[in-house]
């Protein structure tokens, strides 16, 4: 088969080691990490326009590497290629191998902040206090700074989801020294590139993944299976 | 409109402390302040949000403002003995730790004349029945900015009607990945989709 991979600048990493490996040929085009804070209904008009953009007559399926990503995905339309999503909340349950594991962390660890090697290296360079100093004054850019980040207060730990695919200890490190400048505890856990594999290896079982035939689109359920598709 | 409206509207929130201060030393009450300069300059600010003029910063600054004017309004407004336009419990759902868009329609609400109760993140439904309880609630806003945390709006909808206080108390939500539907499928007596019509819809619930 030959398919079409949309994915998150996020998983850069892990989506050309999987793509690398599948027995398919995958074209893979990524998309700005941005469009996460973009809000939903932006991030849905960025992600159509480059589904509809694959040519239906070179192409079998269009594979997202993006999970309901906070309604992102949620009212997606399959046009003429069937489009398969994985069922997951968001890329830290796509590195962590499944909304399963994910949900079972995430219940058990109250307050994580989590970090993969995407995470850290992409869209961190941005000093977003001297942008909005520079744009609000020092005393209101200041204010508007804490205020964005005030949220961090309430986290308690930072996990980095190690995949096995770093060059070298340098990632992991960053994030443990990133926890004890916050004060937080720091743990490393193993990541599971197994869904993203079957992904781009064209094994979607119906429990983990929604493949979203041409006339219809995605809904979010908010139940155990995420998403399901509904006629457009 | 006059100072302290501009100082709001321009978030400015030292002028805003001062013009307040001049107003009450000139003899302006309390209330007329409230009703007259600041519920109208945070309607301005959700008009110039609505119309995309101004963007969450604004919004942040301009209740931030409102806060510093209200530092030394609220003291007389509480001896005067005026009614708020309701009394609002708010948070976000259990689990869920982001703030940021609670906290500004609290400050939208606040500078609307509600009374607000802010629980803060990570709020267990029973924190929100004694709350509702304990202030006489009349107006429950529930916030949650997960996909994975949005179901524990549902339960503790479930909890304040369990507790018999859906007659006392209107329960409206909000958060970026919540939709006028999910509101619809929980139970919601109200949606808001941003901080600007929050103020709106609280009144309209609250009537």
């Amino acid at each position: 088969m030959r398919l079409k991979l949309i994915s998150c600048e996020v998983l850069y990493r892990e989506m050309c080691a999987a793509a690398a490996r599948s027995p398919h040929q995958v074209d893979v085009e990524f998309l700005p990490k941005g469009l996460h804070d973009q809000g939903s209904s932006s991030m849905r008009a960025r992600l159509q326009e480059a589904a509809d953009r694959v040519d239906a007559t070179r192409y079998e399926a269009v594979l997202l590497g993006y999970a309901l990503c906070g309604n992102g995905v949620a009212g997606l339309v399959s046009r003429t290629l069937p489009v398969v999503i994985p069922r997951a909340h968001d890329c830290i349950a796509l590195l962590m191998g499944g909304r399963d594991r994910y949900r079972s962390y995430f219940e058990n660890h109250p307050g994580v902040f989590f970090r993969s090697t995407g995470w850290l290296e992409r869209g961190q360079d941005l000093d977003q206090a001297a942008l909005l100093i520079a744009r609000y004054g020092e005393d209101n850019g200041r204010y508007l700074f804490d205020e964005f980040n005030g949220y961090q207060r309430n986290y308690r730990q930072l996990a980095y989801i190690a995949t096995g695919l770093e060059p070298d200890g340098s990632f992991e490190r960053q994030a443990r020294e990133e926890a004890a400048r916050r004060g937080w505890q720091f743990e490393t856990i193993r990541g599971d590139l197994r869904l993203l594999e079957r992904l781009v290896a064209g094994d979607w079982d119906e429990n983990d993944f929604l493949v979203v035939p041409p006339g219809w689109r995605v809904k979010p359920t908010y139940d155990e299976g995420i998403i399901e598709k509904e006629p457009a | 409109m006059s100072e302290l409206y501009d100082a709001i509207v321009n978030g400015n929130a030292p002028a805003a402390a001062e013009a307040a201060r001049q107003a009450l030393e000139a003899g302006v009450t309390a209330l007329d302040l409230v009703q007259s300069h600041m519920v109208p300059a945070m309607d301005e600010v959700g008009r110039r949000f609505e119309c995309e003029d101004y963007f969450v910063p604004e919004l942040l600054l301009a209740a931030r403002a409102m806060k510093a004017a209200l530092a030394l309004i609220r003291p007389l407004l509480a001896s005067s003995g005026a009614e708020p336009a309701g009394r609002v419990v708010i948070g976000t759902v259990k689990g869920d730790l982001h703030d940021i868009g609670k906290n500004i329609v609290a400050s939208m609400l606040e500078g609307g004349g509600f009374e607000i109760t802010d629980l803060g993140a990570d709020v267990a439904p029973e924190k929100f029945v004694n709350a509702v309880r304990a202030n006489r609630a009349n107006l429950v806003c529930l916030s949650a900015l997960l996909t994975v945390t949005m179901p524990a709006m549902k339960t503790t909808i479930e909890a304040l009607s369990a507790a018999g206080l859906r007659g006392q108390a209107k329960i409206m939500v909000g958060g970026a990945p919540v939709t006028q539907r999910y509101a619809d499928e929980i139970g919601a007596d109200g949606y808001g989709e941003n901080a600007a019509v929050a103020v709106a819809l609280a009144r309209k619930l609250c009537a």
